[in-house]
């Protein structure tokens, strides 16, 4: 019945895109090759691999249409070699250190757990089309409350509950200034940050002054599993893991169902796309709005409660340090879906991990390696990933007619 | 039939904008199975009317009855429940999601059980019920499309089965047509009749008097927020509806002298350009347009015209092939110099590329020239020159509603395209690029532009009109260029009919032509 009509691709085929991903593949074989347990210990063949990679990735940059992957790839080819040549450098004992994977991949999930309920609160705010740079502000709250209730309840559950009804509550204000007032988001989320910092920390001096958090509150507890715990490498990496980063693994599949597979979801996401077009057939925007920022900002609380109170076992001023902005990059990386966001989250948690580690090779560079994933992640994404579509309303306040 | 109370009524609607009275103590009716349509100019109050319908608007006075009964409409939701559906004419859908999302989107389907209590989305039934009615009614779609993937037409089947799926009994059709082509304004008048028989009761707004008089049982006439009457299709004719819509007698046929053509003005030279997608939509197109002469670009829609116009006009840069303006090669020049070599275009679409609605009109007409004196000297913007200049415009180009410090978002879709037309024609091209200058205009702002244009060739300027509407295309064409899957594929004088046009847009070769 349509009269669309049939084009003729001009482009060059698959077979390019094919070729980027696997210079890509291979650059990261260059890097791996020097790493335990295959631990090869002179740099030649990742200099041949990395070269290679380079030059795959410079033929793919020839087409236009994927001149981006082509010089990502080609990028981390060059990336690779430097990075192999460092490895080679270290005696092999030191490599072993830095790079035990099960101890890697367990403090990554520590890193990556305050970034994955982030994420997830930052997507749901966002699909229902507010844009939430209040997340850092939400997570500080829970930090703060997650610690003053379990001191004062001598229980970390109600530390969790406070915390979260605290990140809430700031998500409520930054509801009501870009919902009810239509204030810039960016402006009104970057407002509640400043608050949280504020408010934390004079709550923090007020109540404890000099001394800081006691150290004997009750923590969110790990959890042992009786079997793995005995298995090479999982018993390390997942047998003593935090309650929450389960919690918070778990809830990754759940808001992902919720949000692609339930009514309530899809009415989120319409609101999100087009409020206009959701009001017409009788949608709620701004009630739907509030309780997804409302939702997001006790998601992000609940990252907040890991950091505190599962994690350090204590508050210290300012204390999520811009996790809750590396959530938002994360969200946005994740292409605004739980299992991206999921991805990018272990992403920066594992390369955060390494760069703690890679310290143990050189001190004066430790700074340098820290912002290391940062950057890597970054030209990846860019380059193999791709470009992603917020949702179409986000950022835009709704003004009902 | 006519027993029965009317299932809808309307009484003495008045609705006030502030100061602004969009309708003023409006009276309508509409039984089971009629189509009882609502003529009148843009801004005539007739959208309005619908928004209160439909609980967009509450009014400020006035009663609405369905079956006899007084009804309040506070919100879409009341409406959909007192079986309203609304066809809105400018698509409310969530284009990224499925034909099938968009269509159940507020009254989803879920699953029994515990899915009932979680809300979890029945998608099979959900698919289901939108096949039964789309083949019910034969309204094709494609369930698991995406809005954004497909025609113009079909989003419009959409929404139509979506106020079906609601269980609507009025259905009504904002300017159904504006946005359709000649074969799918055909399929739509069976999906009317197919509704009709089915009782269900519908008001088409429009202000094509032609289609109108085709498809409504009564027409009742808006002007200015004002019903002007309720006539039967019987006996009503073009001329007595439109003397009705503007208060004065129209001139339907365009009036124009013989054209002279002189030298080429735009020669396009197989030409090859490649779509958003990457997707060769002008595949070879060469064309020619002299001074003094209306050529017509006729075609069904998206066979590769806005690529071509774009290439033209320096938007979008072509692959291959030549575009040359009074001998200037420009191609791929981009816009400035586009303008530069003379080239002024009316955008298909107003909204996105023709204004910038925030900005004032003002702004708005001074967008072509304002690198030159008087509008800047050395980088500075003379406001006063624009102001000038703008009121000078819109005085000679009849832009009402505003003044230059109007913002362009405030006029009706009419006023807005005088804007367009207004800049465009003060750049004093050499060559003016038309694209669909009349899409979703009035009769009277019809009758204007088709006289700018004649005008223009006239003023010995070359003009190429882009337009889907054969019917405008006949009468304004010097030359009719048929294009089809991006090429120009036949030529025909203005009396070619429509039947011989139609067999080339859809890709048969004519014989005897």
């Amino acid at each position: 019945m349509t009269l669309s009509v049939e084009r003729p691709r001009l482009a060059a085929p698959a077979e390019h895109r094919r070729l980027g991903y696997a210079a890509a593949g291979l650059a990261a074989i260059a890097w791996i090759l020097t790493l335990p347990p295959i631990l090869v210990r002179t740099p030649l063949p990742s200099i041949v691999l990395g070269l290679l990679a380079a030059l795959v990735g410079v033929v793919v940059a020839t087409d236009p249409s994927h001149r981006r992957l082509g010089a990502c790839a080609a990028g981390l080819g060059l990336i690779a070699i430097p990075l192999a040549l460092a490895m080679t450098n270290q005696t092999a004992a030191n490599v072993r250190i830095v790079f035990t994977w099960s101890a890697v991949v367990a403090s990554g999930l520590t890193f990556a757990t305050p970034l994955i309920f982030g994420a997830l609160g930052g997507i749901i705010s966002e699909r229902s089309g507010v844009v939430n740079i209040g997340l850092e502000g939400m997570m500080l709250m829970g930090c703060y409350f997650g610690i003053f209730g379990a001191d004062i309840a001598h229980t970390w559950l109600i530390g969790a509950v406070l915390g979260m009804a605290a990140g809430g509550l700031l998500a409520l204000v930054h509801a009501y200034f870009s919902i009810h007032l239509r204030a810039n988001q960016v402006v009104s989320g970057t407002a509640v940050n400043l608050l949280a910092v504020g408010l934390t920390g004079y709550l923090f001096i007020a109540q404890y002054g000099d001394n800081g958090t006691p150290g004997t509150l009750p923590q969110v507890p790990n959890v042992n599993l009786p079997v793995v715990t005995h298995v090479v490498f999982f018993g390390d990496a997942f047998g003593h893991t935090n309650l929450l980063t389960w919690v918070g693994l778990l809830l990754v599949p759940v808001v992902w169902w919720f949000l692609f597979r339930t009514r309530a979801g899809l009415r989120l996401r319409a609101i999100g796309e087009q409020p206009l077009a959701a009001s017409t057939v009788g949608l709620r925007v701004m009630a739907t709005r509030y309780v997804a920022v409302t939702v997001s900002g006790v998601f992000a609380a609940l990252g907040g409660v890991y950091l505190s109170d599962g994690f350090d076992g204590s508050f210290n001023f300012n204390m999520t340090d811009g996790r809750g902005f590396i959530a938002l990059a994360a969200v946005i990386f994740g292409k605004w879906n739980p299992f991206g966001a999921l991805g990018a989250a272990l992403l920066f948690g594992l390369s955060s991990a390494l760069a703690y580690r890679l310290q143990t090779f050189s001190q004066t560079l430790g700074t340098l390696f820290l912002a290391l994933p940062y950057a890597l992640t970054l030209i990846a994404v860019a380059g193999l990933i791709g470009r992603s579509r917020p949702p179409a309303a986000s950022g835009i306040p709704y003004v009902k007619e | 039939m006519t027993d029965q109370p009317p299932v809808l009524e309307l009484r003495e609607i008045t609705k006030r904008f502030g100061p602004v009275v969009a309708n003023d103590r409006v009276d309508f009716d509409l039984r089971a199975g009629e189509v009882h349509a609502l003529l009148g100019e843009n801004g005539a109050g007739k959208s309005t009317l619908m928004s209160v319908l439909y609980g967009l608007y509450s009014p400020t006075s006035g009663e609405i009855l369905v079956d006899g009964r007084p009804v309040r409409i506070d919100s879409p939701n009341d409406a959909i429940d007192l079986g309203i559906g609304m066809v809105h004419q400018h698509f409310m859908f969530i284009p990224v999601m499925t034909i099938t999302e968009n269509i159940v989107l507020g009254s989803e389907p879920v699953r029994t059980g515990v899915g009932h209590t979680l809300g979890v989305l029945d998608r099979r039934t959900a698919r289901d019920r939108v096949r039964e009615l789309s083949d019910r009614y034969g309204l094709a779609v494609d369930p698991d499309a995406r809005i954004e993937d497909v025609s113009v037409g079909m989003q419009q089947r959409v929404e139509i089965l979506r106020a079906l799926y609601r269980n609507a009994r009025i259905l009504v059709l904002d300017e159904p047509t504006a946005v359709l082509t000649a074969q799918e304004i055909t399929e739509l008048m069976g999906v009317i009749q197919r509704l009709k028989a089915d009782g269900t009761a519908i008001i088409f707004i429009s202000h094509k008097l032609g289609e109108v008089l085709e498809v409504a049982d009564r027409v009742t006439v808006l002007r200015r927020g004002r019903s002007m009457g309720t006539v039967p299709r019987a006996g009503a004719t073009e001329q007595s509806l439109a003397r009705m819509v503007v208060g004065r007698d129209v001139i339907f046929r365009v009036e124009k002298e013989e054209a002279t053509p002189g030298d080429p003005i735009l020669e396009v030279e197989d030409l090859h350009v490649v779509d958003d997608r990457g997707l060769e939509a002008v595949r070879g197109a060469t064309l020619t347009v002299r001074a003094g002469e209306i050529v017509a670009l006729a075609g069904v829609d998206g066979n590769g015209q806005t690529e071509l116009v774009e290439a033209i006009t320096g938007i979008r840069a072509p692959v291959s092939g030549r575009v040359r303006v009074d001998g200037a090669d420009i191609t791929g020049r981009g816009v400035r110099r586009a303008t530069e070599a003379g080239v002024a275009h009316i955008a298909q679409d107003r909204h996105r590329v023709g204004l910038v609605l925030p900005f004032t009109l003002a702004e708005n007409l001074g967008l072509r020239r304002y690198r030159r004196p008087p509008l800047s000297r050395l980088g500075w913007l003379n406001l006063r020159s624009f102001a000038e200049r703008a009121a000078g415009l819109i005085s000679a180009f009849d832009v009402r509603g505003g003044g230059a410090e109007t913002p362009a978002y405030a006029l009706s879709g009419g006023n807005q395209q005088k804007v367009c037309i207004a800049r465009e024609i003060d750049s004093e091209p050499r060559l003016l690029v038309a694209h669909q200058p009349t899409r979703g205009l009035d009769v009277g702002a019809i009758e204007f532009v088709h006289s700018r244009l004649i005008e223009q060739r006239d003023a010995g300027r070359g003009v190429l009109l882009v337009s889907l509407e054969s019917e405008e295309v006949r009468s304004l064409a010097d030359r009719i260029l048929v294009i089809y899957e991006g090429r120009i594929v036949a030529e025909f004088p203005p009396e070619a009919s429509e039947e011989e046009l139609g067999i080339a847009m859809t890709g048969g070769t004519v014989v005897g032509a």
